[in-house]
């Protein structure tokens, strides 16, 4: 074990890939002489030389649609899309390439790819390199969607969706980068579909993700001085969803309240609530809240992007209400 | 009015050579930009009506497009069929309406296919092929002024042109096919992607004009003796093993030692056999004329080519007579 | 370039392959056996075929919606391609793909494509595997002239040139992109123009000449197996049918329709074969016999496979 970013645990978990199989590769914008817009990617370069960490032109489609042309062709690539909002000028190639390949051909195809994507707001970025698009990657058979809170899970679910067959999106939260934790040296995999109870109690089940799962800690902190128990559950992959964890929560303390930076509407919660109220609503003893980011783009200025993201106080003010 | 007629092939620059040889993609754009510059030349020199061959991608009407010129344009009527028949038919009815001059843009293959047409009116070629020795590689501005003071008179055909010779394909005794400065017999048997550049299976080489300086087969002529384009000449070369090693740039970036069995000049009218059945004649750089099993082939000579544009002398007349320096009485 | 006779038979026959198994399935769309669209390669045979002639089961394509005439040239089976287009679970596909979505990963042909300019930026990726893999293949990318607009087909051969990947870009200009005309939808007269923005050798062939087309690509494939990196050739045609079946072609006219059609490439490389006496009259009406009854055998293969049972819908969406 030794203590790590959530950035260098995610480098980690490239070199120790890259190190046992010679045909993963990694490519992105300024990825390499860089080390990428975030650091995370710095020192590939030197280590695993320029075949394999390829700095390319800032060409989304081609970086995205490559990885997909190579995947089905032998290689097992790991790109950088820089922000996750560039993947506007890009989906085709991962949704209508990529996610349908296997299925179009009759399961013959095979695409291991991993697309890594900085997400979230709260460095200023605005509209166009803050948003957090998960709910839009789970709508889209054939994609996984990995989205990590701790260094730990970084690096087992990065390694993990290197290994997997299927193309996945791996979303990274920016103000996640410098979060430092315990990590494992070498390797380890944390499968998908397993949600990671961060936090056990009894009274509320907070289900949150990436950089909301530290809100949701902290809150859960407060709440413990006033005496309600927060349970809070990190499903960490969104698709798979590990519903049964949160819905065995959700019987264990009969209350729900889901916690995600991006947008409340349609929503990656909205999905969990509806899972839940289909199969737990006779346990519910509330109506289940989501605490999540107002239907607009990502704003600039620092007191509109504080009061965008969701904020522990709104968590706080939910729990309290299906408290009461 | 003196009428001046354009013919902007815009296929030429895209043959094969791109790949097997290191010619340049020559973009239409430079291409409307050349026309610019002619059309504005032309103006100079006092044209007013000018007509043009229609194409698919209307360079001259781009290039007319926000030009500030005060000139009459005709785009020739006709159906096209976007390949090197629209030349010959713009040719052909720019004769008929009795253009004084012709400028084409494209290379030794577009000015032998307008020379089929063109009949008398005096042709002024501009490079935008591939291994071009036919057409100049000059500016288009002078190119539009010398082709102005042709048509205008102001230097006459005497003067200002010179009258090409052309090799002539015959097919049992029939001209089928000409060529303005190469005609190559190889033992290929398809016409294929056009252009020729495998001497291995080149037996007959023919060039009516030859230069030291030049590019493609006409160079290889060139290193053993010049001929120019009006000299009632043309070279015959017997391509074969254990040769004389004549080296030469054949295509653009390409040198080649090719073996040359027999070198014979050929007069005007004479006439040298095909000995190859079946065969494919490239004409100027292109596969074109397919001779079949047990047909009788030559090439022959003839004086009656295009008439041209010297545009070194049309200008060199323009300064004798003082057309663009009249001199002042200074007081 | 030096064709053997075999090579030359053999192009004439897969040209008539894929025009027998598109006539075919014309008749068939029209008679309702087919659901969904399709969209016939009927005029651009040349084009397939004279590519894929250069190619091996080892090297990769990427097709485009009008593909099923790239899946013959490329060895791809008629039986299985026959019931993918009806639907059946016999087909390449399972009858989950339809003729838009034909793929056989074991040739190298990695799918049709639905989207216009989806596979340029797969073929550059499959190149910078065979680049990376050292395996001497190359992919060879067909895509339309509608497919020259997208932005895709910019990035994948702007990458493609810097990276040297070994990909040739085969465009088929078949002049519309459905209606719209390539005079009002591009701004160069040629695609082959483009190239001078990426580096690259551009040039045009006449596509319907099969010996033309073969030519250049094999001037293409061959560099791009020397390592010398991508090239662009533009071969000119026409689609003698309209963009799917069932489409009036109100946007071009018949005069336009019938000078290509004489231009046809199959019975001109016919006309050729038979002045060089590698084919005769007898040996054409071998060959086409032969196919109607390869294509005869694909149509009841077809036909008397069952459909996919419902309980398959949710296969085969993640490995």
């Amino acid at each position: 074990m030794s203590n790590m970013t959530f950035a260098q645990a995610i480098k980690d978990a490239h070199v120790v890939e890259m190190e046992r199989d010679p045909n993963i590769y990694v490519a992105g914008e300024d990825v390499g002489v860089f080390g990428g817009c975030f650091g995370v990617t710095a020192g590939l370069l030197d280590q695993f030389g320029e075949k394999r960490v390829k700095d390319t032109p800032i060409t989304e489609s081609a970086i995205v649609g490559t990885a997909v042309g190579a995947a089905s062709a032998g290689l097992r690539p790991v790109i950088e899309l820089m922000f996750v909002d560039f993947i506007g000028v890009a989906l085709d190639q991962l949704y209508n390439q990529a996610g349908k390949m296997k299925y179009m051909f009759g399961g013959k195809a095979k695409i291991p790819m991993v697309m890594r994507a900085a997400c979230g707001a709260g460095i200023g970025a605005a509209a166009q390199h803050s948003q957090c698009l998960e709910a839009l990657f789970m709508h889209l058979p054939g994609l996984k969607v990995v989205m990590p809170s701790t260094p730990y899970d970084a690096k087992g679910l990065l390694i993990e969706a290197i290994r997997d067959d299927n193309p996945v999106v791996f979303l990274e939260h920016k103000m996640l980068y410098a979060v430092e934790g315990e990590v494992p040296e070498g390797d380890y995999t944390i499968s998908f579909g397993q949600a990671d109870i961060k936090r056990e109690g009894k009274d509320v089940t907070v289900v949150a993700t990436a950089n909301m799962v530290h809100t949701a800690l902290g809150a859960a902190e407060k709440l413990a001085a006033d005496g309600i128990s927060l349970e809070v559950v990190d499903p960490r992959t969104l698709n798979p969803l590990d519903g049964e964890t949160i819905i065995a929560s959700v019987k264990k303390t009969h209350r729900l309240v889901i916690l995600h930076e991006e947008v409340k509407f349609a929503g990656s919660g909205a999905e969990i609530a509806a899972q839940v109220a289909e199969e737990a609503f006779d346990y519910l003893d509330a109506p289940i809240l989501r605490v999540a980011a107002p239907f607009c783009p990502v704003p600039f200025s620092p007191p509109l992007e504080q009061a965008y993201i969701p904020s522990e106080q709104q968590l706080i003010d939910a729990v309290k209400k299906v408290m009461a | 009015m003196s009428l001046v007629g354009i013919i902007a092939n815009p296929a030429s620059g895209k043959d094969i050579r791109r790949l097997v040889a290191y010619g340049s993609v020559f973009d239409n754009q430079e291409k409307i930009r050349i026309v610019r510059r002619i059309l504005l030349g032309l103006q100079a020199a006092g044209i007013q009506r000018i007509a043009y061959m229609p194409d698919y991608h209307g360079i001259v009407e781009r290039a007319l497009d926000g030009l500030q010129v005060d000139m009459e344009a005709e785009r020739l009527q006709f159906d096209t069929k976007a390949d090197q028949r629209d030349s010959i038919k713009a040719a052909h009815l720019l004769s008929q309406k009795g253009a004084g001059c012709i400028v084409t843009l494209g290379g030794d293959g577009t000015n032998r296919v307008v020379a089929k047409g063109a009949g008398r009116v005096p042709i002024l070629p501009l490079s935008t092929g591939t291994n071009n020795v036919f057409p100049y590689m000059i500016e288009g501005t002078v190119a539009g002024l010398a082709a102005g003071l042709i048509a205008t008179g102001k230097v006459s055909r005497k003067e200002g042109t010179f009258q090409s010779t052309r090799l002539e394909v015959v097919i049992e005794g029939e001209v089928v096919d000409i060529a303005l400065v190469d005609a190559v017999v190889s033992t290929d048997v398809f016409i294929g992607s056009r252009a020729i550049w495998k001497m291995d299976k080149i037996r007959q080489v023919f060039l009516n004009r030859t230069s030291p300086a030049s590019i493609g087969f006409s160079s290889i002529g060139g290193m053993l003796r010049s001929i120019a384009a009006q000299e009632p000449v043309s070279m015959y070369l017997k391509i074969g093993n254990n040769g004389r090693p004549v080296t030469a740039p054949i295509a653009p970036g390409i040198i080649e030692t090719v073996s040359v069995k027999d070198v014979q000049l050929m007069a005007d009218w004479e006439s040298v056999d095909i000995h190859f059945a079946p065969s494919v004649v490239a004409l100027d750089g292109e596969r074109e004329v397919e001779i079949k099993k047990g047909q009788e082939a030559a090439i022959r000579l003839s004086v009656n080519g295009p008439l041209v544009v010297d545009v070194e002398g049309t200008m060199t007349f323009a300064m004798k007579r003082e057309i663009f320096a009249p001199a002042t009485s200074i007081s | 370039m030096d064709l053997t006779n075999e090579q030359l038979i053999k192009m004439y026959t897969t040209m008539v392959k894929i025009r027998t198994f598109e006539n075919r399935v014309a008749e068939l769309f029209a008679g309702g056996k087919i659901p969904g669209f399709v969209h016939l390669y009927v005029g651009e045979e040349a084009v397939a075929t004279g590519v894929c002639a250069n190619l091996t089961d080892k090297d990769y394509i990427t097709s485009t919606h009008r593909g099923h005439g790239h899946l013959i040239a490329k060895g791809g089976d008629i039986k299985l391609m026959m019931a993918e287009l009806f639907g059946k679970k016999t087909g390449y596909c399972k009858g989950k793909g339809g003729s838009m979505h034909i793929a056989d990963l074991d040739l190298g042909i990695m799918g049709a494509n639905g989207i216009v300019g989806g596979g340029p930026p797969l073929a550059s990726g499959a190149a910078l595997a065979c680049q990376y893999l050292g395996n001497d293949s190359v992919a060879v990318c067909f895509f339309g002239d509608g497919a020259s607009n997208q932005g895709t087909t910019h990035e994948a051969m702007n990458l493609a040139s810097c990276w040297k990947l070994p990909v040739v870009f085969v465009n088929e200009n078949n002049m519309y992109g459905i209606s719209s005309c390539t005079r009002d939808s591009m701004c160069v007269p040629n695609v082959a123009d483009r190239a001078a923005g990426y580096d690259i050798p551009g040039v045009v062939v006449d596509g319907n000449d099969v010996v033309a087309v073969c030519e250049a690509a094999a001037e293409g494939i061959n560099r791009a197996r020397q390592g010398k990196g991508p090239s662009l050739i533009e071969c000119k045609t026409y689609r003698h049918r309209g963009h799917f079946e069932g489409d009036p072609c109100a946007y071009r006219d018949d005069a336009e329709l019938e000078e290509w059609k004489e231009k046809d490439p199959i019975p001109r490389l016919e006309k050729k074969l038979l002045e060089m006496e590698l084919l005769t009259e007898s040996k054409v009406e071998e060959i086409k016999g032969a196919l109607q009854k390869d294509l005869a055998a694909a149509e009841q293969f077809a036909e008397e496979s069952p459909f996919p049972d419902v309980s398959v819908l949710t296969e085969d969406v993640y490995t």
